[in-house]
């Protein structure tokens, strides 16, 4: 090491290696050197070191936990806002669909009776409404049967999807403008319009229902 | 590490670390403030608690580059014969000398002084090569150095008048 290698090291304020010290030892303008540096680097640190505010960081930590009380409220809100939005949405009971609940629990097994339909015979009937190619895009047909329903012919499928069954109640006679909510006894409604009539998607679990009907609108 | 104890440990380097960004007092507290929120928020995921520190500098830092783009422009910078006695001259003049360094030279002093973060970890948080972050370190000496001399120089002259 050359003092033009010494200096360059001092500038660039690593701090002193055991190179360095070996040269500065040797070198006596070096150690007039080092010496100036080490006042130098003293007066850099002071001037650096600007004062802090009085209880600085005491209103850092003070204004962290009101902060974070304010962040941790705001959250609980959020989190409150989205149970009772869903709260809203599961206790919703909007007639069709709700209708559509007591359907598959007090009617179904009357509609049993009435005997499943020929695949053909349901492919005609409901062609306008909802065709069942489009009903087999997303599950498997149990089986399809014609049932009474508020006073008009509807059509009750039990569906296998990949998550369980649902079941359908096709409703050509039943138009609506928006899709309908309900829960109760632990089933899930909703009802979604086609392009002619609804089609109303019970089941037990919430979002299977949901994408059903999703996938079934018009 | 609790979080509490990091920023107490800090909060001091931290400050200044922000005022030499900022160049501004009321700045720099709300910088620092703001950037303790945020590391709060992603204190869970640091894993390596050696990292803490270059953590904490890297959020101040970007908080103020954040902050720098919506703030208006610096007023109520620091004066210096209000924190400095008589007898700090040396620092006095430093600091003056300071004020005026850009703060592309200002910064990386004050990460090695302040934090003691070698090169290659003030390369990482700048963003830059070592070979760079020690180049800006030199170059911020030597202006220094002239600035301090220039001023003796200045005052002597004056002395003499």
């Amino acid at each position: 090491m050359n003092c033009l290698d010494y200096r360059r090291a001092l500038l660039a304020g690593e701090g002193e290696s055991a190179e360095m010290k070996v040269h500065r030892l040797q070198c006596a303008a070096c150690i007039e050197v080092w010496r100036e540096h080490a006042d130098f680097e003293a007066a850099l640190r002071q001037g650096l070191e600007v004062p802090v505010p009085p209880g600085f960081e005491a209103a850092v930590a003070s204004s962290l936990v009101q902060r974070r009380r304010r962040f941790l409220a705001a959250a609980a809100v959020s989190v409150l806002a989205i149970g009772v939005g869903t709260y809203a949405w599961l206790g919703r009971e909007d007639p069709l669909a709700l209708a559509s609940i007591d359907f598959v629990m007090k009617e179904e097994a009357k509609s049993i009776m009435m005997g499943a339909m020929p695949r053909d015979d349901a492919a005609i009937v409901l062609a306008d409404s909802l065709p069942l190619e489009r009903i087999e895009g997303i599950g498997r047909i149990a089986h399809i049967r014609p049932c009474p329903f508020n006073g008009a012919t509807a059509y009750h499928v039990v569906l296998a999807v990949p998550q369980g069954k649902v079941t359908l109640l096709v409703m050509p006679g039943f138009a609506l403008k928006s899709g309908q909510h309900a829960a109760h006894e632990g089933l899930h409604a909703v009802v979604t319009p086609l392009v002619k009539g609804s089609v109303g998607v019970v089941g037990s679990d919430a979002g299977v229902v949901n994408s059903v009907a999703g996938a079934l609108g018009a | 590490m609790r979080f509490e104890d990091l920023v107490r440990r800090h909060a001091a380097d931290l400050y200044r670390y922000a005022f030499w960004l900022a160049r501004d007092r009321q700045q720099a507290e709300d910088v620092v403030q703001e950037a303790m929120l945020r590391a709060w928020r992603g204190f869970p995921r640091l894993r390596e608690g050696a990292a803490a520190k270059s953590w904490l500098f890297s959020i101040v830092r970007n908080e103020h580059y954040r902050m720098a783009g919506r703030s208006a422009p610096l007023a109520d910078v620091i004066g210096l014969e209000e924190i400095a006695a008589p007898d700090e001259r040396p620092a006095l003049e430093m600091r003056d000398a300071l004020m005026s360094l850009p703060a592309s030279y200002a910064e990386p002093l004050a990460l090695q002084v302040l934090g003691g973060f070698t090169c290659a970890e003030i390369a990482a948080l700048l963003g830059t090569t070592e070979g760079a972050a020690m180049t800006r370190l030199t170059r911020a000496r030597q202006a220094l150095r002239r600035l301090v001399s220039a001023g003796n120089a200045a005052e002597r002259r004056g002395g003499r008048s």
